[in-house]
């Protein structure tokens, strides 16, 4: 029993880690960004929930606003900053995304407040099911589902849709997408969109476990999604997807054997199984397939 | 149909065409031969816009397109086939195709377009559903020109179309580009291989060092000094 409640552990944290990682790779892929304003995003979709909880509109709504409003900030993030810095070097786009990232933490401090807010979460995600003797609480089941969707709907966008198509293309070669007429920048707004929607749905997830917003909560989850992004090999798609669940895996199969004196040093443990890792296979575990040229 | 004056390609400090002039007639198959390095694939890239040019002008039936975005151009009118083929080694065959398309056409005219490339090259009819990266460098030529002519072009860039393949597979696309200007479709072609593109070309320029260095027909070029000494070694 104990082993089936690891695993719904390890699902509903690998998830939002890897919805994150994943929303991170699609816009490397592409853009070669590495977006550190990502966490924002997640905040951004945190304050969309405070506010349209408080207006009293139905829960649903809430959700869509929250990730609504996470796919048009990314859409704007890279209208307004990284559009104009599309030729420069990921080392530049990398502190351009440090510099968005900041400007929208002191924004939300200034602008909203410095302390968190308690989400109200309807009664009944805090129940749980029980399934044939053991039981799952609603938030892990809630986050293990919407995971599974937002992962197969994914699926199916990059498989099934021009636009999804010359996404897998563009992260291939981006210059030949557009000497075939497809729009470059709709292409990039689309990833970006992409990016943020998922963000916002891990927002969701990750306000769900916590109860609580403030203008840092980004930073924390964004940090393991970029470990995850790593250890699948960053760029790769599915290897993102891989790299949330194994970290997942290491962060919530490591707390048996922390005992009180070790529990602090939990982070460090699973960063450490993370190196060893790289030192094997420096490239994560599925690396990305880029074309040659730039 | 087009008209390139005094072009320059820079890339940083490295100047790789030093002014260049051409011009290529409706329904015509022109040529740029000359060495590898010489700027002939810096010139399609400027004209397709995949390197904007530092000076000069490129005219699509007069209209200035120069510097514009390699898609605007692209739905202009001209179509490029890259050196090296560029397929998408991960995509598979069809949407490679799909996607050569997709910017020209939708739902049943897209799915008709393909139908006829699949029939026009039946190696990728039998290939569909594969990776483009699994085929051999013949097939993706083949894949690379097909994806190009879905988007039923007025003018197609071919460069290097011979390069890395073996002698039967350079034939066969060599029949293909033959074919294809005897359908009328404007084309200007690089081409290392000299004596070959000098055998499908209507006229030519010889490129070396970023300049034009001397231009005619197919068979003037073919019967110059300079040709036959520097680059068919007669």
């Amino acid at each position: 029993m104990e082993f089936v409640q690891y695993l719904v552990n390890i699902l509903s944290l690998g998830g939002i880690y890897a919805l994150l990682a994943l929303g991170l790779a699609i816009v490397f892929s592409i853009v070669g960004l590495i977006n550190f304003a990502h966490g924002e995003l997640m905040t951004i979709a945190g304050y969309l929930i405070v506010l349209s909880l408080s207006f009293g509109l139905p829960l649903p709504v809430v959700l869509l606003v929250a990730c609504l409003g996470a796919a048009l900030s990314a859409v704007l993030m890279d209208r307004i900053a990284f559009r104009p810095m599309r030729s420069a070097s990921v080392t530049t786009l990398m502190i351009t995304s440090f510099g968005v990232s900041t400007i929208c933490k002191v924004l939300f401090q200034n602008g909203v407040s410095a302390r968190g807010r308690a989400v109200a979460l309807p009664e009944w995600m805090s129940g749980t099911l029980t399934f044939g003797g053991f039981q799952i609480g609603m938030v892990p089941l809630t986050s293990i589902v919407l995971t599974a969707l937002a992962l197969i709907g994914l699926d199916i966008f990059l498989r099934k849709t021009t636009l999804g198509v010359a996404m897998r293309a563009a992260s291939e070669d981006f210059v030949m997408v557009s000497l075939l007429g497809l729009r470059a920048n709709t292409v990039i707004a689309t990833s970006f969109a992409i990016s943020g929607l998922l963000a916002g749905i891990a927002a969701i997830l990750w306000i769900s476990q916590r109860g609580s917003v403030d203008p840092l909560m980004g930073f924390t989850p964004v940090l393991k999604a970029f470990i995850a992004a790593i250890i699948g090999g960053l760029g790769s798609l599915r290897g993102a997807v891989l790299g949330g669940f194994v970290l997942g895996a290491l962060e919530v199969g490591s707390e048996p054997f922390l005992t009180i004196g070790t529990a602090p040093y939990r982070d460090a443990i699973v960063l450490l199984a993370v190196v060893l890792l790289l030192l094997v296979k420096p490239d994560g575990l599925l690396p990305a397939v880029r074309g040659v040229r730039s | 149909m087009l008209r390139v004056e005094g072009m320059k390609i820079r890339y940083g400090a490295v100047q790789a065409v030093h002014g260049v002039d051409l011009n290529v007639g409706n329904g015509e198959l022109v040529t740029l031969i000359g060495a590898n390095g010489a700027g002939k694939s810096s010139i399609l890239a400027g004209i397709a816009g995949s390197i904007p040019p530092a000076e000069g002008q490129v005219l699509l039936e007069g209209q200035p397109i120069t510097g514009l975005p390699a898609d605007v151009i692209s739905r202009k009118g001209i179509a490029l086939t890259p050196e090296g083929r560029r397929v998408f080694a991960h995509l598979t065959v069809g949407e490679n195709l799909h996607l050569g398309g997709a910017a020209f056409s939708k739902g049943d005219e897209l799915r008709a377009r393909r139908d006829s490339m699949l029939s026009r090259f039946p190696i990728l009819a039998d290939r569909i559903d594969q990776k483009a990266g699994s085929l051999s460098g013949g097939e993706q030529q083949m894949l690379a020109i097909a994806r190009s002519l879905m988007s039923q072009p007025d003018l197609l860039l071919l460069d290097e179309p011979s390069l890395g393949l073996a002698p039967q597979t350079i034939d066969k696309v060599y029949e293909l580009i033959d074919d294809l200007r005897k359908e009328g479709l404007t084309i200007l072609l690089v081409e290392q291989n000299v004596e070959l593109a000098l055998s499908v070309a209507d006229r030519g320029y010889v490129v070396a060092n970023g300049r034009i260095a001397l231009s005619g027909t197919a068979s003037e070029l073919a019967s110059s000094d300079l040709v036959r000494q520097a680059y068919l070694a007669i």
